[in-house]
């Protein structure tokens, strides 16, 4: 890997992994707003009209940082993977610019009356303002997934004369088996995100005996809605996901698995290191068989080795791969007993009275980021060494006239924007939280308390 | 079809220039404007919550780009980069100090990022003004269509040339003094009291600056680029562009005048939407010219996309842009007429 390949490589990782930390809350948030807003509108009941303010707040800081980390995405497209962009920018064009006629257009025009028109807007326009922010981040989400299920999975193309791709078949391009699956995962997953931070203020707004009334409605929705999402991101979204990946990048597979050598009755190795050089996973703890059945429903399916493929296809990054999936699966798990004992203890009204597990609630909002993000790299770790899968590699997308030192360069102030970036952001949202949901009074003047 | 799509693009780039062009221009005036925490908050309400709708005509014009004319992002894309992030910096930082300034009632906080806000408008407006230069100007484009800029070389205009040179620059500065007009008669229309009248003395005064920089900026590109001219007689449309020109500084000229405020905002939109359909109907077909050598220069219809997608394109773009147009209208109805100042300290809008 020359240096000019390996800056562009992590500019985009780091860029982008940065990124997907604001729009999956956006995401998540967004139907949960939405639902708040509906009940506001049907009962009339100010517990949740109050919920829906505290956390539109929030929402709109989230947003912009969402936004502001979004544009570059969409630039870099051009400026690092410029070869890439040549070769496929015939298929992959249609998508990114139908995300911002459809989607961008639809969001960026409801977001800022929803976090602060209410009074203007009314109660019905106001909703439906929620609903279309709700709806076009979603919109967005899938013509992303799209085109990043055409870099995994390609359909709908052709090869033109001068060697670049071509639209063949925009329908089957839009509705590309891989993204379906995986649009599927990945907003559900979003959705396990957005309640874990709601029931994580819930839990410590109750252990500080503080906005009773709100902390039992953001546990309630919370819980629930976490337990739902927790369960359909594993199964059955997760479970037909791999499914994808068995079917069409087998050698992601047994990358992911730490599985080297091929054979029936494949184990699912639970912990373990696995030693490239040596061809072997290091100090395995394993589930005989469970491998075989999850990937092709059968405990004696053969499933294939990394030796049955050739080294040139394999992963380039297989330990940093196999660990990502193991982080994102077993976090995965975690997720389903907590809100499974959390909802356990709501439907017997001891929840609020169960401190231990309120403060695993209060400290478990970080983890469904730390799980998105490390899905994120399995995905994009096991569809190396290709860009586009299986037609262009990776080597052969960058952009042949920036030199290394050019990608560093910006790099650099990526990362310190970022970073100035993060600590603003968790400044502004702590305050909002430490504030808190309180009602605003008739002038619209928030309560004194207000530091 | 080609046409088509030159002409959409076009569009698009108008739509963003003239509509985030307010938020930049107001931007820019922020502090010229408004002397008191208030009155540049008042500032922030009226440019007002549609402003990132304004800012995603550029988004989607990135986007449109790719689907329409994909080898020519990915040239101009790489050949710029170092402009592009800087672009996009000062998009960051725009975005981030209208969101923070208004969350914290603490008059540090405040002016901080109001300092900020004002600062990354300054930025983005010379960079779009010296990018939109090196549109006309040319770039070192060699024959396999690739091409990598240095931010200056000797600051000439012919050969290898650099981001920035003297007419690049002083594009930069005509853009930055327009978008400020811009952006004044906008406030003009928008607010009441002092910072209306602020702004009724700055738009007065940047409008007699405007038409002079404009006389320059014309001598200037018929010395860099002497084709454009006799291609501009042959093109209908470059006519409407500067029918455009000179029927928005009249309007702009008598709006302010006589008090019509809003005759001065449709002057100053068919003034800058003028000159960018005059100066894209005159480069056409070229959109990236060489300055080595002219057979190296990238067409629309060398560099357009091929095969139905572009087809199938022109059946969804049309739906996207109505439904568009019709969200920004449901919350603009909410938000029309002059802004006043907020009961809620923490709300910009």
């Amino acid at each position: 890997m020359d240096d000019a390949l390996l800056w562009h490589r992590l500019q985009f990782a780091f860029t982008i992994t940065y990124h997907y930390l604001f729009p999956q809350l956006t995401m998540g948030l967004a139907w949960i707003l939405v639902y708040w807003k509906w009940r506001h509108l049907r009962t009339d009941d100010e517990r949740y009209g109050n919920a829906v303010r505290f956390w539109a707040r929030i929402f709109g800081i989230n947003f912009t940082v969402g936004v502001v980390t979004g544009i570059p995405m969409e630039f870099q497209f051009g400026t690092n993977w410029a070869n890439f962009s040549r070769y496929s920018g015939n298929i992959i064009g249609q998508t990114l610019a139908m995300e911002g006629m459809f989607a961008f257009f639809l969001e960026s025009a409801m977001v800022g009356a929803m976090v602060w028109g209410e009074k203007r807007l009314g109660p019905r326009n106001h909703f439906l303002a929620t609903l279309g922010v709700a709806a076009g981040s979603w919109l967005s989400g899938y013509f992303i997934l799209v085109t990043n299920a055409f870099m995994q999975h390609p359909v709908g193309y052709s090869l033109a004369t001068d060697g670049t791709l071509r639209l063949a078949d925009l329908q089957a391009y839009l509705l590309n088996p891989w993204a379906l699956v995986v649009f599927l995962h990945n907003q559900t997953a979003a959705v396990v995100t957005g309640s874990f931070a709601v029931a994580s203020v819930g839990a410590l707004y109750t252990l500080r005996n503080r906005h009773s009334a709100q902390a039992a409605l953001f546990l309630k929705t919370g819980c629930i809605i976490g337990l739902v999402a927790s369960v359909v991101v594993a199964f059955p979204t997760g479970d037909m996901h791999a499914k994808k990946v068995a079917q069409y990048q087998p050698v992601a597979l047994a990358a992911m698995e730490g599985r080297f050598h091929s054979g029936p009755m494949a184990e699912v190795n639970m912990i373990g290191q696995p030693n490239v050089k040596e061809r072997r996973l290091d100090n395995p703890i394993r589930i005989p068989g469970a491998l075989s059945f999850l990937a092709y429903g059968s405990f004696y399916a053969n499933v294939r080795g990394l030796d049955e493929f050739p080294e040139d296809t394999w992963p380039t990054n297989i330990e940093l791969l196999y660990y990502a999936f193991h982080i994102m699966v077993g976090l995965g798990t975690i997720f389903i007993v907590l809100m499974a004992c959390a909802c356990i203890q709501l439907a017997r009204g001891r929840l609020e009275k169960t401190p231990a597990l309120l403060w695993a609630l209060m400290l478990a909002f970080p983890f469904p980021f730390i799980a998105t993000s490390a899905g994120w790299m399995v995905a994009e770790l096991g569809r190396q060494p290709w860009l586009v899968y299986g037609l262009l590699r990776t080597t052969q997308g960058t952009s042949e006239v920036v030199s290394g030192g050019d990608v560093l360069f910006t790099l650099i102030g990526f990362v310190g924007l970022y970073f100035v970036l993060g600590v603003l952001y968790l400044f502004m949202v702590g305050r909002e939280i430490l504030h808190g949901p309180q009602p605003t009074s008739s002038t619209g003047k928030r309560g004194a308390a207000h530091g | 079809m080609v046409e088509t799509w030159y002409a959409i693009l076009s569009f698009m780039l108008v739509m963003f220039i003239i509509l985030d062009g307010f938020a930049i221009g107001a931007g820019i005036l922020q502090y010229a404007v408004g002397k008191t925490d208030a009155e540049r908050r008042l500032v922030l309400r009226a440019i007002g919550p549609l402003w990132s709708w304004h800012e995603v005509w550029l988004v989607s014009f990135g986007g449109t780009l790719f689907v329409a004319f994909p080898s020519i992002l990915a040239s101009a894309f790489a050949g710029f980069y170092l402009a592009f992030f800087l672009l996009l910096w000062s998009l960051v930082l725009r975005g981030v100090s209208h969101e923070a300034s208004g969350h914290l009632d603490d008059p540090l906080w405040r002016t901080g990022w109001h300092f900020c806000f004002v600062a990354s408008n300054i930025l983005l407006a010379i960079l779009i003004g010296a990018a939109l230069g090196n549109v006309v100007r040319g770039v070192p484009l060699d024959a396999r269509g690739r091409f990598t800029l240095s931010f200056f070389t000797n600051f000439g205009v012919r050969g290898h040339v650099g981001i920035l040179d003297w007419y690049t620059v002083s594009v930069a500065v005509f853009t930055l003094v327009t978008l400020a007009a811009h952006g004044a008669v906008a406030l003009v229309l928008k607010t009441t009291g002092p910072v209306h009248e602020r702004s009724k003395r700055l738009a007065k005064l940047l409008w007699n600056v405007v038409p002079a920089l404009l006389v320059v900026i014309t001598v200037e590109s018929w010395y860099v680029r002497p084709d454009l001219f006799p291609g501009m007689l042959r093109q209908p449309f470059a006519w409407l562009g500067v029918a455009g020109v000179l029927g928005g500084l009249l309007a702009v000229f008598t709006g302010l005048r006589t008090g019509r405020e809003k005759r001065a905002v449709a002057g100053s939109c068919a003034f800058l939407a003028g000159l960018m359909i005059a100066g894209a109907a005159s480069v056409f077909p070229v959109m990236l010219h060489s300055t080595l050598a002219p057979e190296n220069s990238l067409t629309a219809y060398a560099g357009a996309a091929t095969g139905h997608g572009l087809a199938i394109a022109l059946i969804w773009w049309p739906v996207a842009l109505v439904l568009s147009i019709g969200y920004s209208l449901f919350i603009h109805r909410h938000y029309a007429g002059k802004v006043r100042p907020a009961e809620d300290t923490e709300s910009p809008y």
